[in-house]
C-alpha cells in the first residue's frame, strides 16, 4: 500500500473513532480524552517547529500557557463568583480578596495591574488575545534570534530561558495573575449562544473539530512550496540563501504559525479543564511535547499528533498510584534516549519504513537514507 | 556593602562549580549534558546516605561524591554521549532524557520501592544534611561577619578551579584534553587515544558536579528535582561566558551571581532569577559568541 | 565591452590578513573565466566576497552595472548570481527532484509560497538529462555517489539558470572521465551564461575556456589567454612551476 493511501485510510479510521468515542465513554472520560486531543495540537505545532523547521523550541509552553490565560481571563471575568462582591463590574475573586483595604471596587485599579483585565470582558476579546498575543511574542522573539541567525543550540536555550523567564513574571505578578494558584472556577465557554460545559459531547466535538483542523491546516502548510523550502532551510540554511531565499522571513513565519497552534491548544485546554496555571510553563511540560514529537516521529504531522494523545493518555492512566507513575517515568526516559539514539524518525518513520517495504521490495534504498548531522531525517515529505 | 558582595560570591562559586563541569565537556567535547543537575543532586545524596549510615565526616564526603558522580560521568560517556558525538542537539535531548531516569531512580529509592521497601534518605521527600559545628560558627573579620559555611564554599571553588587549570595546562592529560578539543581526528592520528581522554573528561567534570552537590547540601534541602534548575542556570553561565573558556565561566558565573544577590535584595528571588534570564537572552543574542569566546565549535 | 561584473580595488581583509588585495578584475556578458592561483591566493574569498558570504573591507563589486558590495547573500542570489560550493552543499534529505524544485528560486518570498504547490517544470527535466539523473530523481539526494553529487549540485545552479555561475573546483575528486564530462557540461552553457570557475586541473581549464586569471597572495598576477599564462615567467615561478601547463 503507497504510504499516501495508507495515510488517507488511516485518518479516516482515526476520525471514525474519534467520532464514536462519545457512545462509548462516560462523561468524565469523554473529558480527559478531549484534554489529551488539545496536547496533540501541540503535537502538530512541535513537528511543524522542529521536524520542519528545525527549530527545537524548549519552551513551547510559553505560548499553550499564554493562549490558555488569555481565555481563562476572559472566562474568570464571567464567572458567577466575579460579580459576588456587589460591584457593579466583574471583578475576579481573588483581586478581591488580595486587595488593601479601602482599595476602590473598580477593575480599573482595585490592585496594581488589574486594569490589564478591562478589555477582557468581552469574551471574543480573550480568544482573540489567545491567538494575537501568542503570535506577537514569537514575531518579536523569532525576529530576533532568526535576523541574527543564532545557531539551533542557542536558539533552543533561548526559547527555554523565555519560558522560564515568564512562568517566573507570572508568578511574581500575584495581584494581576494570582500567582501560583492560577485561574480558577471559570466560566463555561460559550460561542454565539452555544455554551460548551466541558463535560458534554459538543465541547468534545469543538475540540475534534479543532484538532482536524490543524492538523489539515498543517498538512496543507507543509506540503505546500513554502513548506518545502523550509525543509531545505533544515537541512542547509546557508545553501538555500545562496538559492536567494530570505532564510529568516520563513524560520519566523513557521515559528509563528507553531506558536499560535500552541496557543490555540492552551485556550482549547481551558474550555475542557477549565483552569489556567504557571505549571504549564514549567520546564519539565515543555521538553514533554518534545518527547511526544520524538517518540512519536518529528518530521511527521500526524506521528507527533498521535505521539502527543498516546503518550498522554498512557501517562494519565499510569498516575493511578505513585509506584506505577514512577515505574512509566523510568519506561518513558529510556523509550525517549532510545528514539534519540536509534529513532530519529520516530515511530511513525519506523511505520513509514515498514509500508515502503511492503509497497515495493526494490525500493527499500531510498528509506535507508544516510543520518543527516543533525539527526533531522525526513520521510520523502508530502507522502 | 561588604555582605552583599560577599553573598553574591558564594553564589556565584555554586554556580562557578556546576558550570565548570558543563564548560568542559561543552567547550572540549561538544556534548551538552542535561544530566548534568542530576549528578550535583546525586553527590548531595551521597552525603546524606554517607553521613547517616556511614558516619563520613562532612569534609570527607566531598571527595566521595566526587568519586561516586564520577563514575556515573564515566558510565554515561561510555554508554551513551559516545554514540553521539558531532550531533550536538541530540545529547542535549538524550542526557536530558537521562536526567529523568536519574531522578525517577532516586524517586523508588533505586528500585527498592517498587519491592515495598523504603530506604531513609532516599524516596521523593526531602533530606536534610547536618553541618558539621567548626562550619556554622561566623568569623569576625575587621568588624564583619562572615558566615563560615559561605566562606568554605568559596574557598573549596577557588581550590577546585586551581585544580582544574593545573590538570589542563600543567598536566599531559591536559595537554591531550586541549588536542582533542581543538581537532580531535588530528589528535587521533598523532597517537591521543581520544575515547579515553573524552572519557576521562567527563568523568571529571561530574566529579566536580558531585563536589558542588555536597556543598549545596549544606545550603538547602536534598531533593530528588533540586538539580533541573542548575544544569540550565549553569548552562546559562557558559553560553554567556563563551563556550570553550574557562576564565569566560568563571567571569561569567561571578557577573550573573552577582546580579542575582543584587537583584534579590532590591525586589525578591524571583524577580533576580528573571532579571539573570533576561539579561542572559540578551547577551546571547548581541554576542552569540559569548563574552570570551575562545573559538567556534 | 559588456561586462556582467566589474569589481574595483576589491579588499578582503580578516583581522589585519588581506586576503583578497586591490584586486580589479572585469568579465564580459557570456565568458567562461578562470581563476588559478595556489591555496591561499585569494580566489575562494574572491567568490565569497562576490556572493557575500564575505565582507569587502575596501572596493566595489559591480553586477550589471549595479553596485552590489555587501548586500546580503539571497539578495546577491536573487540579483542573478548562482554559487556552486567547493563542498557540495547539497539538501540530502530532499529527493533529487526536490532539491531542484526549491532551486527554481523565481518568486522567492515565503507568503508567496505559502499558497503554491512544488512546481516540476520543463527545465527541471532538461537539468536532470543533462546531468544524468533521471533515473534517481527521486532519490534522496544523500545517497548519490560524490561524482553524482557534483553534477547534481551542478544542475541546481542551472536550474536556478543565473546571469552569471561561480563554479568553485567543480571538479574536485572526480575521475578523469567525470572531469570531461563535467567540461562538456559547461561548455554547453557557454554563451548563454556568464561562468566563473575556480579551479586546479590545468588540463581541465584548457579545455574549457580562453582567459585566465592568476592570482597569487590576494593580487591579480597575471591575465590572459591560456598560451600567454602558460609562458608567463612570473606565473611559472608562482604557481605552475618550471614543467608548464600539465596537472597543477
Amino acid at each position: 500500500m503507497k504510504p499516501r493511501v495508507a495515510m488517507g485510510v488511516g485518518s479516516v479510521l482515526l476520525i471514525a473513532l474519534a467520532l464514536v468515542l462519545p457512545a462509548m465513554l462516560g462523561a468524565l472520560w469523554l473529558n480527559r480524552v478531549a484534554q489529551f486531543m488539545t496536547y496533540g495540537i501541540l503535537g502538530v505545532a512541535m513537528a511543524i517547529a522542529w521536524g520542519y523547521a528545525g527549530i527545537l523550541n524548549l519552551g513551547q509552553g510559553l505560548y499553550f500557557g499564554i493562549g490558555a490565560y488569555m481565555l481563562a481571563m476572559s472566562l474568570k471575568l464571567a464567572a458567577p463568583g466575579s460579580l459576588e462582591g456587589g460591584t457593579p463590574m466583574p471583578i475576579p475573586d481573588f483581586m478581591l480578596w488580595n486587595a488593601a483595604p479601602g482599595a476602590p471596587q473598580d477593575l480599573c485599579c482595585i490592585t496594581s495591574g488589574s486594569f490589564l483585565w478591562i478589555p477582557f470582558q468581552r469574551e471574543w476579546f480573550g480568544v482573540l488575545m489567545g491567538v494575537v498575543v501568542p503570535a506577537v511574542v514569537a514575531l518579536g522573539i523569532g525576529y530576533t534570534m532568526f535576523r541574527a541567525r543564532v545557531s539551533g543550540v542557542y536558539v533552543a536555550i533561548i526559547t527555554l530561558a523565555l519560558a522560564l523567564l515568564a512562568r517566573l513574571v507570572l508568578i511574581d505578578a500575584q495581584p494581576v495573575t494570582n500567582g501560583f494558584n492560577g485561574l480558577t472556577s471559570l466560566s463555561f465557554f460559550s460561542i454565539g449562544g452555544i455554551t460548551f460545559d466541558p463535560y458534554q459531547p459538543r465541547t468534545y466535538y469543538l475540540v475534534v473539530g479543532v484538532l482536524a483542523l490543524s492538523l489539515v491546516l498543517a498538512q496543507w502548510l507543509v506540503s505546500s512550496r513554502a513548506g518545502l523550502i523550509l525543509q531545505a532551510i533544515r537541512d542547509d540554511e546557508n545553501r538555500t540563501r545562496y538559492l536567494g531565499y530570505n532564510v529568516a522571513s520563513y524560520q519566523v513565519f513557521f515559528f509563528v504559525v507553531s506558536a499560535v497552534l500552541a496557543g490555540t491548544a492552551g485556550m482549547l485546554y481551558v474550555v475542557t479543564a477549565q483552569f489556567a496555571s504557571p505549571t504549564f510553563l514549567d520546564v519539565a511540560f515543555s521538553l514533554s511535547m518534545v518527547v511526544w514529537a520524538a517518540v512519536g516521529g518529528r518530521n511527521s504531522v500526524v506521528g507527533a499528533c498521535l505521539g502527543a494523545i498516546g503518550l498522554s493518555v498512557l501517562s494519565s492512566a499510569a498516575s493511578e498510584t505513585p509506584a506505577l507513575l514512577n515505574a512509566w517515568q523510568l519506561v518513558l526516559g529510556a523509550i525517549f534516549i532510545g528514539a534519540v539514539l536509534f529513532l530519529p524518525r520516530g515511530l511513525a518513520g519506523v511505520f513509514n519504513d515498514l509500508l515502503r517495504r511492503h509497497a515495493a521490495p526494490d525500493t527499500s534504498r531510498a528509506a535507508s537514507a544516510p543520518l543527516a548531522a543533525s539527526g533531522a531525517r525526513a520521510t520523502i515529505p508530502g507522502q | 556593602m561588604a555582605e552583599i558582595i560577599f553573598i553574591g560570591l558564594s553564589l556565584a562559586s555554586i554556580l562557578l562549580l556546576v558550570a565548570l563541569g558543563l564548560a568542559i565537556t561543552y567547550g572540549a567535547m561538544g556534548v551538552i549534558n542535561m544530566a548534568h543537575g542530576e549528578l550535583v543532586m546525586l553527590g548531595a545524596y551521597t552525603a546524606v546516605l554517607a553521613i547517616r549510615y556511614l558516619d563520613v565526616p562532612f569534609v570527607l564526603c566531598m571527595p566521595l561524591a566526587f568519586l561516586v558522580s564520577g563514575t556515573i560521568g564515566y558510565a554515561t560517556e561510555r554508554l551513551l554521549v559516545r554514540h553521539l558525538y558531532g550531533r550536538l542537539i541530540d545529547t542535549l535531548l538524550a542526557t536530558w532524557g537521562l536526567s529523568y531516569i536519574l531522578i525517577q531512580l532516586v524517586r523508588v529509592d533505586f528500585g527498592l520501592a517498587f519491592l515495598g521497601i523504603n530506604v531513609p534518605g532516599l524516596g521523593p521527600g526531602l533530606q536534610n544534611v547536618p553541618i558539621p559545628a567548626y562550619l556554622t560558627r561566623p568569623i569576625l573579620i575587621g568588624g564583619f561577619h562572615f558566615q563560615t559555611y559561605r566562606s568554605f564554599i568559596i574557598l573549596v571553588a577557588l581550590l577546585l578551579l586551581l585544580l582544574t587549570w593545573w590538570l589542563i595546562f600543567r598536566t599531559s592529560y591536559g595537554m591531550q584534553l586541549r588536542a582533542v578539543s581543538a581537532n580531535r581526528n588530528t589528535a587521533a592520528c598523532c597517537g591521543v587515544n581520544d575515547r579515553r581522554v573524552n572519557a576521562w573528561t567527563f568523568a571529571y567534570g561530574s566529579g566536580l558536579a558531585g563536589v558542588a552537590g555536597v556543598l549545596l547540601s549544606g545550603l538547602q534541602t536534598v531533593d530528588p528535582d533540586m538539580g533541573t534548575h542548575l544544569v540550565i542556570d549553569g548552562f546559562l553561565v557558559v553560553v554567556v561566558g563563551g563556550v570553550g573558556s574557562i576564565l569566560g565561566a568563571i567571569a561569567s558565573s561571578a557577573v550573573l551571581g552577582e546580579i542575582n544577590g543584587l537583584v534579590a535584595l532590591w525586589w525578591n528571588d524571583t524577580v533576580a532569577r528573571a532579571a539573570v534570564f533576561a539579561l542572559v537572552i540578551a547577551i546571547i543574542i548581541v554576542r552569540p559568541r559569548g563574552l570570551f569566546a575562545l573559538r567556534g565549535r | 565591452m559588456d561586462n556582467v561584473l566589474s569589481i574595483r580595488s576589491l579588499t578582503v581583509e580578516f583581522s589585519g590578513f588581506k586576503a583578497v588585495d586591490s584586486l580589479n578584475l572585469d568579465i564580459a556578458r557570456g565568458e567562461i573565466r578562470v581563476v588559478i592561483g595556489a591555496n591561499g591566493a585569494g580566489k575562494t574569498t574572491l567568490m565569497d566576497a562576490i556572493s557575500g558570504k564575505a565582507s569587502a573591507s575596501q572596493g566595489q563589486i559591480l553586477f550589471n552595472s549595479a553596485d552590489i558590495t555587501n548586500w546580503p547573500e539571497h539578495r546577491i542570489a536573487r540579483a542573478g548570481i548562482g554559487r556552486k560550493f567547493q563542498i557540495p552543499s547539497i539538501f540530502k534529505n530532499l529527493s533529487v527532484r526536490q532539491n531542484y524544485q526549491v532551486a527554481l528560486s523565481q518568486e522567492p518570498r515565503v507568503l508567496h509560497n505559502v499558497f503554491r504547490r512544488p512546481r516540476d517544470t520543463a527545465r527541471i527535466e532538461d537539468v536532470l538529462n543533462l546531468v544524468g539523473l533521471t533515473g534517481s530523481a527521486d532519490e534522496p539526494a544523500g545517497n548519490l555517489s560524490h561524482g553524482q553529487t557534483q553534477w547534481m549540485e551542478l544542475g541546481m545552479v542551472l536550474v536556478q539558470d543565473p546571469a552569471l555561475i561561480l563554479l568553485d573546483e567543480p571538479t574536485a575528486g572526480m575521475t578523469v572521465a567525470e572531469t570531461s564530462r563535467t567540461a562538456d557540461i559547461i561548455n554547453r552553457l557557454h554563451g548563454r551564461h556568464t561562468i566563473l570557475v575556480v579551479e586546479h586541473d590545468m588540463a581541465f581549464v584548457r579545455s574549457i575556456c580562453r582567459t585566465i586569471t592568476v592570482m597569487h597572495m590576494g593580487r591579480k598576477l597575471a591575465e590572459g589567454p591560456v598560451e600567454e599564462i602558460e609562458n608567463h615567467p612570473a606565473v611559472r615561478e608562482a604557481y605552475l612551476g618550471s614543467g608548464g601547463i600539465g596537472h597543477a
